[in-house]
């Protein structure tokens, strides 16, 4: 009952946007080239299904998200863990990491073509770019709210390093770091579409791209759609993998 | 290295302690002129003000707090850090929300081959009566019943002294007393040295065989009575009421008690 309702409650905006737009094109109170109606996005989908051209654009974009955002999943947990354990780590790299992250990606990609190039690397250093500081802040940050007290009954019972985080740093933080997690997805996906608006000749941003210089207002809106829903997908996964790894939260008796 | 006489085995010997913590660029004395000795098997209660330096006292006799001057020592050697000779319970119970009862009370017990391990496991949870609720989250567990699998955790690692730091400090009052009951229960069953820290005079004298009673600011150890004798054990008895009245005299000089003799 309570499920029905929240679905119920969260489709009320994508409706009203379904309802306005198909009521606006009916109108024709924008030239279909700039406004397409919602049939014309739907062929344009189909269309793009049928060919095979969605689903090779989405492979790859996705195979450059999935291992730029690994990439930058295994140096933001490792970066936050050690800082958040070792005063001495992090005096030594918050100064430099803190200056870093106020450059925004985009301030990045000039940089990166220069020294990457255009191919696929310069891709996955964006996103690792960008994916990597929402992963490592939050990493740290529930490494470092680890509650005093659990860490001195790790002291008690002389725990080593390595198990104290393992059994107290790590799960007492899980919860924050797949905040940080979620956070380096969506950033994930801005960087691949940003990084293939910029340079690329395939890929959903591309796609995107190239369907604005050719007036095709249909594909662009389709490829925007797509990866709203692809990264809504994602995003529950790693709600459930959450879930499922947190199973001490939220079974009160 | 001893100042004469015999070094018994398993006497926990405090001397001359001095304990003070920087605030700002100021020395505060937590702890002065400490002086205890406790012999295996006693039951030692230690009242006070709350910030009179016996949590501190505690920690530093877990090995968790450090000093620089005077000697805490247990059986001859000087205790620099904690050791499995000495369990401790906190106020809060300290589970680990992410372990079972059962991980939380085979929490020290990493060291052991796995089936000693499991049967300590389920030895203890029998002993503070706590069957069926192995599989079971400590969120999903009463807060006598979490302080209970709290009392096993430290007793798990069969610690020659369990140090409880206001153990019973944030139960209701008939938990608590419930609880007083259950602790005097396990100490006769396992025989283990326990040194607790109350602001419960009632408490300290229910429990103790000696109660060492601390001034605050700096701590100070203003006296030890001897409680151990059967009739103490009964809270409504004369004895208890002196008792009462003399820890009482301590903390608040200028008031009187009156006692109500029921005859």
């Amino acid at each position: 009952m309570k499920k029905i309702k929240v679905i119920l409650l969260s489709l009320i905006i994508p409706v009203t946007v379904i309802i306005v737009w198909s009521i606006a094109t009916a109108r024709g109170v924008a030239p279909e080239a700039i406004l397409p109606s919602i049939k014309s996005v739907l062929n344009a989908f189909r269309e793009n299904l049928a060919s095979g051209q969605l689903a090779q654009d989405l492979g790859i974009s996705l195979s450059r998200v999935v291992k730029g955002y690994f990439a930058a999943v295994l140096l933001g947990v490792t970066l936050g863990t050690v800082m958040g354990m070792s005063n001495n780590v992090n005096h030594i790299l918050s100064l430099t990491l803190n200056a870093i992250r106020q450059i925004p990606m985009m301030a990045w990609i000039p940089l990166i073509i220069l020294w990457f190039g255009i191919d696929e690397l310069s891709k996955i250093v964006v996103i690792i770019l960008g994916a990597f500081f929402p992963i490592m802040v939050n990493t740290f940050s529930g490494i470092r709210g680890t509650p005093p007290g659990y860490i001195e009954v790790a002291r008690l019972y002389k725990l080593s390093r390595w198990n104290t985080f393992r059994k107290v740093y790590l799960p007492s933080a899980i919860p924050q770091i797949f905040v940080g997690l979620k956070l380096g997805l969506g950033i994930s996906w801005m960087a691949v579409v940003a990084a293939e608006l910029i340079a690329s000749t395939e890929g959903i941003g591309f796609r995107i791209s190239d369907a604005r210089s050719m007036m095709k207002p249909d594909i662009v809106i389709m490829g925007m759609v797509v990866i709203g829903m692809v990264g809504i997908v994602m995003d529950k996964l790693l709600t459930f993998v959450s879930k499922k790894s947190t199973p001490w939260i939220g079974n009160k008796g | 290295m001893n100042g004469g006489g015999c070094m018994p085995e398993h006497v926990l010997r405090i001397k001359d302690l001095y304990k003070s913590f920087k605030v700002g660029r100021e020395d505060i004395p937590v702890l002065q002129n400490i002086n205890l000795e406790f012999r295996k098997g006693e039951f030692i209660t230690i009242v006070g003000h709350s910030g009179c330096g016996k949590s501190t006292l505690l920690k530093i006799i877990a090995g968790l707090v450090e000093y620089e001057t005077g000697e805490v020592s247990y059986s001859g050697k000087r205790i620099v850090e904690p050791g499995t000779d000495r369990g401790m319970v906190f106020q809060e119970h300290r589970l680990l929300p992410w372990l079972t009862i059962s991980e939380n009370i085979g929490f020290g017990l990493f060291n052991l081959p796995k089936e000693e391990k499991e049967e300590s496991i389920s030895k203890h949870i029998e002993l503070v009566q706590l069957n069926g609720f192995e599989k079971a989250y400590p969120n999903q567990l009463s807060g006598g019943m979490a302080q209970r699998a709290a009392i096993a955790r430290g007793l798990a690692s069969n610690p020659e002294i369990l140090l409880l730091d206001e153990p019973f400090g944030a139960l209701d009052a008939l938990t608590r007393i419930q609880m007083q009951k259950e602790i005097l229960r396990i100490w006769k069953e396992e025989k283990t040295t326990m040194i607790m820290v109350t602001h419960d005079i009632d408490e300290a004298i229910y429990l103790g065989q000696k109660v060492v009673v601390m001034s605050a600011r700096p701590g100070e150890i203003k006296e030890i009575i001897n409680v151990d004798t059967s009739s103490l054990k009964d809270r409504g008895s004369t004895e208890f009421a002196h008792i009462k009245k003399k820890i009482y005299n301590h903390f608040f000089q200028d008031e009187n008690i009156e006692i109500e003799y029921t005859i």
